[in-house]
C-alpha cells in the first residue's frame, strides 16, 4: 500500500497554528510524517496545538507577523535549528465584516496587513538560501469571497483577491527555484473564526449563508486535507492555481 | 453615551440630516434601514463606544424606541 500523499522527511512552518485550519493543518500534515513549525501568537494556545501533532521533531515559535520586513531574519534564525523547510502554509489571517459606509483605510490596514503583506514577507523569507530545501511548496489561505461578491466584507475579499494574484506573480516568479505556490479558497468554515463571523449575521442572514453551501458548511479538515495535497507530492506538477474548497457555494 | 448621541450616530449612518431621527420611529420607515445597516450599526457602536450589540436582538427591534431599549444600560 502506499500513501501519495506521504509528507516523511518534509518540515513544514504553519503559521496562524494556535486555531482553526492552521492547527488543523499542522496535525493532518504531523499525521502524514511531516515534521511541523507552528507560529503563532499565542504561547498556551500553540503549545495545546503542539501536544496533539503525531510523531515528533515538532516545535513552536512565537511571532507577532505585523511586523513584515522582521519575517526574512526570523525565518533564518528558525530554521538554523529547525533545518530547512520544505513548505510554508500561511494560514494566519483576520476578516473584518464591515460595510462599505463604516469602512476606514484602518479597516484596509488591518486586514491587508496580515493576510496580504505577511504572505509576501513570508514568501520572502521562505525563498532565503538555507531557509528552503532544494524544493518547496508554498500554500496560502484565499477564500471565496476572493472569487465572488459578498455584502459588507470589501476590505477582506480584496485581501483574498490579492492573494490569488499573489499566488499567480510568485508561482510565474520562483518555479525556476522549484519553488511551487498555490493557495486554496474555503467557503464558510465552523472554526472559531467562522462562527464568529455567523454570529454577526441575522438568523435570516445566517440561514441564506448556510443554504449557499450546497454541501452544508465546512470544517477545518476539509481545508487542510487540500492544503496537505497541494503540499505533497500530489500536486507536483500544481503551481499558480487556486483550490476551491466551499461545499459547492461558487457552483451557482 | 446619550440617547441623543445614538440618535445622531443613527442619522449617519443612514445619511439623514443631524436630528431626523426622534426616537419613536418605526425602523421600517427610515429608508436605508436593512440587513447592512444593521451590520453597520454593529461595527460603529462597536468601533466608537466599544458596545457589542447581538444581530438576532437587532433584528428583533421594530422601532426606534426598541433599539434605544437594547442598549438599557449603556445609554444615559
Amino acid at each position: 500500500m502506499i500513501n501519495p500523499m506521504d509528507l516523511a522527511g518534509r518540515t513544514v512552518l504553519v503559521t496562524g497554528a494556535s486555531s482553526g485550519i492552521g492547527r488543523e493543518t499542522a496535525r493532518l500534515i504531523s499525521q502524514l510524517g511531516a515534521r511541523v513549525v507552528l507560529v503563532g501568537r499565542n504561547e498556551e494556545r500553540l503549545a495545546e496545538t503542539l501536544r496533539s501533532l503525531d510523531g515528533e521533531g515538532h516545535r513552536a515559535e512565537l511571532f507577532d507577523l505585523s511586523s513584515a520586513d522582521e519575517i526574512p531574519r526570523w525565518l533564518k534564525s528558525v530554521t538554523a535549528s529547525s533545518g530547512p523547510l520544505h513548505g510554508l502554509v500561511h494560514s494566519a489571517g483576520i476578516i473584518k465584516l464591515c460595510p462599505l459606509r463604516v469602512s476606514t483605510s484602518q479597516t484596509v490596514e488591518d486586514v491587508m496587513g496580515i493576510n496580504v503583506k505577511a504572505a509576501i514577507g513570508l514568501a520572502r523569507g521562505f525563498c532565503q538560501k538555507n531557509v528552503r530545501a532544494s524544493s518547496g511548496s508554498i500554500v496560502f489561505l484565499s477564500s471565496v469571497t476572493g472569487l465572488t461578491g459578498q455584502a459588507g466584507l470589501s476590505a477582506y475579499a480584496a485581501s483574498k483577491g490579492a492573494i490569488i494574484a499573489l499566488t499567480k506573480a510568485l508561482a510565474v516568479e520562483l518555479a525556476g527555484e522549484r519553488i511551487r505556490v498555490n493557495c486554496v479558497a474555503p467557503g464558510l468554515v465552523t472554526t472559531e473564526m467562522g462562527q464568529g463571523q455567523l454570529s454577526l449575521l441575522t438568523p435570516d442572514q445566517g440561514a441564506a449563508l448556510k443554504s449557499m453551501h450546497l454541501l452544508g458548511f465546512g470544517s477545518a479538515h476539509d481545508v487542510a486535507c487540500a492544503i496537505a495535497f497541494l503540499l505533497a507530492e500530489t500536486a507536483r506538477w500544481i503551481t499558480g492555481t487556486t483550490l476551491v474548497v466551499d461545499g459547492g457555494y461558487t457552483a451557482h | 453615551m446619550q440617547k441623543t448621541e445614538f440618535l445622531l450616530l443613527l442619522d449617519e449612518l443612514l445619511e439623514l440630516e443631524p436630528g431626523t431621527v426622534k426616537g419613536s420611529e418605526t425602523l421600517e420607515s427610515l429608508e436605508g434601514w436593512n440587513s447592512l445597516a444593521i451590520i453597520s450599526l454593529m461595527a460603529l457602536m462597536d468601533e466608537r463606544f466599544g458596545v457589542a450589540l447581538q444581530p438576532r436582538r437587532i433584528a428583533a427591534c421594530t422601532t426606534v424606541a426598541d433599539l434605544v431599549a437594547l442598549l438599557d444600560d449603556k445609554i444615559a
